[in-house]
């Protein structure tokens, strides 16, 4: 593969020393691997806020007779995607230093492979979680007689709603973050 | 070398396998979880209690069953292609979205069982599993099944990596 890219390098460009198809993809990769980083942030940090922020309290008489607090605090929901924003800087951190650093390529990857799927773990499991509640809230359930509460919660429940979108967004980029490692991963391994 | 890849290809089959059980009995499990109950409602303090059948169904058949068939397709294509590379990738793929999945089915069930369980005061959503106990249990082995199921899933992709570590 190399060998053929490489007299239209040399005549172009002063040759680099290491092996250039193969750190040019790398580096591609990991170009890819950074903004997808960025991305999980920015979807974990919005999914956060968006559900930090959707504390409703409704006066419902034929319920209570009185305030209602917020129905659902959705920790579970919050600590994971703490976890899952924590995670990606640190990643996208180390990913910046890794193309500083060629030698570190392969290593970093097998890390990368086994902390996301972990990670994948945990905030898809968030995801479900967060919106299988959100379901019940949104249609009820008529056999054990769980009310629907978004037509009262209506605000609440578009927040939730927004955050789960982002948040499955965020798990897409997960699952991509593997994929994209998995692919250079089986790039850089001799076989 | 050679005879650690063949032991751990056998091991990777092996927990392909009872991944694809475990689903499959947690969808069957799941998929059988049906009870009915009498459950005494008090319309008014002054007229006797009115007994009125109760059916707890489960709605979450059709996911795990399509996880189960997921899974076994994902089996036949390995057995098939073992010794390709192209389709060695494309099951690692695979199972990450099934890593993905199966988490956040199991998420999602265990959430909504616990409401079940505990009930939310709040909103008004009132405990159900004392009184459909049976249908509670049945519910709760099928979900440590396909926790179980999920946690092989995660081993089979994670595997090849610490045979990468220990070889590089």
């Amino acid at each position: 593969m190399a060998s053929t890219t490489d007299p239209e390098l040399k005549s172009s460009e002063p040759p680099p020393p290491p092996p250039p198809a193969a750190t040019a993809d790398a580096v591609d990769y990991f170009k890819i691997d950074v903004i997808l980083r960025v991305l999980l942030f920015a979807s974990s940090l919005a999914a956060i806020i968006v559900i930090v922020t959707s504390q409703q309290t409704e006066i419902v008489p034929l319920l209570t007779g009185g305030f209602a607090r917020r129905p659902a605090k959705f920790k579970y929901f919050v600590a994971a995607f703490s976890v899952s924003g924590l995670y990606s800087i640190i990643t996208t951190l180390a990913s910046i230093s890794v193309i500083q650093k060629p030698q570190l390529k392969l290593k970093f990857l097998i890390q990368f492979i086994f902390w996301d799927t972990l990670i994948l773990g945990i905030i898809a499991s968030a995801t479900g979680a967060a919106g299988g509640v959100a379901y019940v809230g949104l249609k009820g359930n008529d056999h054990v007689s769980w009310n629907k509460i978004c037509n009262v919660y209506d605000k609440f429940c578009r927040h939730i709603a927004a955050s789960l979108a982002v948040a499955l967004f965020g798990s897409v980029v997960t699952l991509l973050l593997i994929w994209f490692s998995a692919k250079a991963l089986h790039h850089r391994v001799p076989k | 070398m050679e005879m650690m890849i063949r032991k751990a290809s056998v091991c990777d089959f092996v927990v392909r396998i009872v991944a694809f059980a475990l689903t499959l009995m947690a969808a069957i499990i799941v998929g059988s979880d049906k009870q009915t109950k009498l459950v005494p409602i008090k319309l008014f303090d002054s007229l006797p209690p009115l007994n009125v059948p109760l059916t707890a169904k489960s709605t979450y058949q059709s996911a795990f069953v399509g996880y189960a068939a997921l899974s076994l397709v994902v089996e036949v294509v390995i057995r098939r292609g073992s010794s390709r590379w192209l389709l060695g990738r494309m099951i690692v793929m695979v199972d990450a979205l099934m890593v993905g999945l199966l988490f956040s089915g199991n998420g999602a069930a265990s959430a909504v069982g616990l409401i079940g369980l505990q009930g939310n005061s709040h909103v008004h959503w009132t405990k159900v599993c004392n009184v459909f106990t049976k249908f509670c249990d049945q519910f709760e082995v099928a979900l440590s099944f396909s926790l179980l199921a999920s946690l092989a899933f995660l081993f089979l992709l994670l595997r090849p990596l610490f045979t990468l570590q220990i070889t590089h």
